[in-house]
């Protein structure tokens, strides 16, 4: 399947899933921290592959970043991405300490972001598989910090194997204070993406 | 030596990465060559692997960004320098065209990181990448003569012409040269 072929309906009914998907996480995070989280309307983009690890902004960005494959009736990844003083502004969060308190990466820090990411990706992907009637399991986790661009490009090269671009849906989450600034990516293989939208029902 | 020293000390200086004039940027599957004084930089190498091809009478060099090992079944047209088995190659044919004959050249190769550990799906693709650009040099008869790769950071390397080092920068080890 060519994924630059993708038509407006298509794009809308994955639109639309994601804004579902999002939401439930939304609604997750904001109880896990106790604090109002707040989306933005997710974005779907159809990107070249080389062009993926751009997609954050600058490829050096010093981000957190969790990233989850999916098991079951749909493949692809997750990816959830925070630069690194949001990390650790949701770190204290989840401890109910003052934005600031945490200064550096240790083990707990890095199982708390994950704990975090992986309580996002599966509110997104239970709405997702409700809406959809699919089976969608997450992998466990696996924590990196470092250059954004390189995390994108290893969360992306399997894809790369096989087409030449990514469908990439991204979501951005944030509070008032903003010191919660974090995106989670949703990119479903080429095959899967088939299967979605034939559930979806506008194949 | 007082070059090189003089490089560091820019890099470091205006952090990452050092884009002055005469910077040539290599993107995620593309290869390019260029002459003293440019210098050439690509950024953010996870899995993937940078290789620099130098040749030392010319003061020359090039550089390519490789995403994957080599072609899935299908068939991939277009942008066939993301892979090692059409990058290493084309970038030889390219320094040759350029006026740098391949028993000149000398190669230097970083990246091929796990970003995610020894257990997340995508691991096994960095060591790969890296195992595909050392057979393809070996193949061509290029001489190998340093790596920084593996472990599971990121990497952003710039080659100077004038010397052939390699610099390699990551928030885990800062600078090295190699």
């Amino acid at each position: 399947m060519i994924l630059g072929n993708l038509s407006e309906i298509q794009l809308d009914a994955l639109r639309e899933t994601g804004s579902i998907g999002a939401g439930h996480a939304a609604t997750a995070l904001s109880q896990l921290v106790g604090h109002g989280i707040e989306i933005e309307v997710p974005t779907l983009d159809v990107v070249e592959i080389g062009q993926v690890p751009l997609v954050f902004g600058g490829p050096e960005t010093l981000v957190g970043a969790v990233y989850l494959r999916l098991l079951g009736d749909l493949g692809g990844s997750m990816l959830f991405v925070a630069p690194r003083s949001s990390s650790l502004a949701l770190v204290d969060l989840m401890r109910n300490r003052p934005v600031g308190t945490a200064k550096s990466f240790g083990a707990d820090e890095e199982a708390l972001v994950t704990h975090v990411a992986q309580i996002l990706v599966s509110a997104y992907l239970a709405a997702v598989g409700r809406l959809a009637d699919l089976n969608i399991l997450p992998s466990k986790p696996s924590f990196a910090l470092d250059m954004a661009g390189a995390i994108l490009e290893a969360v992306t090269t399997e894809i790369g194997m096989l087409a030449e671009t990514a469908v990439l849906q991204r979501t951005r989450f944030f509070d008032d204070e903003t010191s919660v600034d974090a995106y989670l990516f949703f990119l479903p293989d080429p095959d899967s993406l088939e299967v979605l939208l034939g559930r979806l029902g506008v194949v | 030596m007082g070059a090189s020293g003089s490089c560091r000390a820019a890099a470091v200086a205006v952090g990452m990465p050092h884009m002055g004039e005469g910077t040539v940027l290599v993107g995620v599957g593309e290869i390019a060559v260029a002459e003293h004084p440019q210098v050439l930089v690509t950024q953010a190498l996870g899995s993937c692997v940078g290789l620099v091809l130098w040749d030392p009478i010319r003061r020359a060099g090039g550089m390519a960004h490789i995403m994957l090992p080599a072609h899935a079944d299908t068939a991939m047209v277009g942008h066939r320098f993301r892979f090692a088995t059409s990058a290493v190659p084309a970038l030889v044919d390219m320094l040759a065209d350029a006026g740098s004959p391949k028993r000149r050249l000398v190669a230097k190769i970083a990246g091929g990181a796990a970003m995610f550990g020894a257990d997340a799906g995508s691991a096994s693709i960095g060591a790969r990448n890296a195992a595909q650009t050392r057979l393809e040099l070996h193949d061509l008869g290029i001489p190998l003569r340093a790596e920084d790769t593996g472990g599971g950071h990121a990497r952003t390397i710039e080659l100077h012409m004038d010397t052939g080092i390699l610099l390699v920068r990551s928030y885990v080890f800062g600078l090295r040269e190699i």
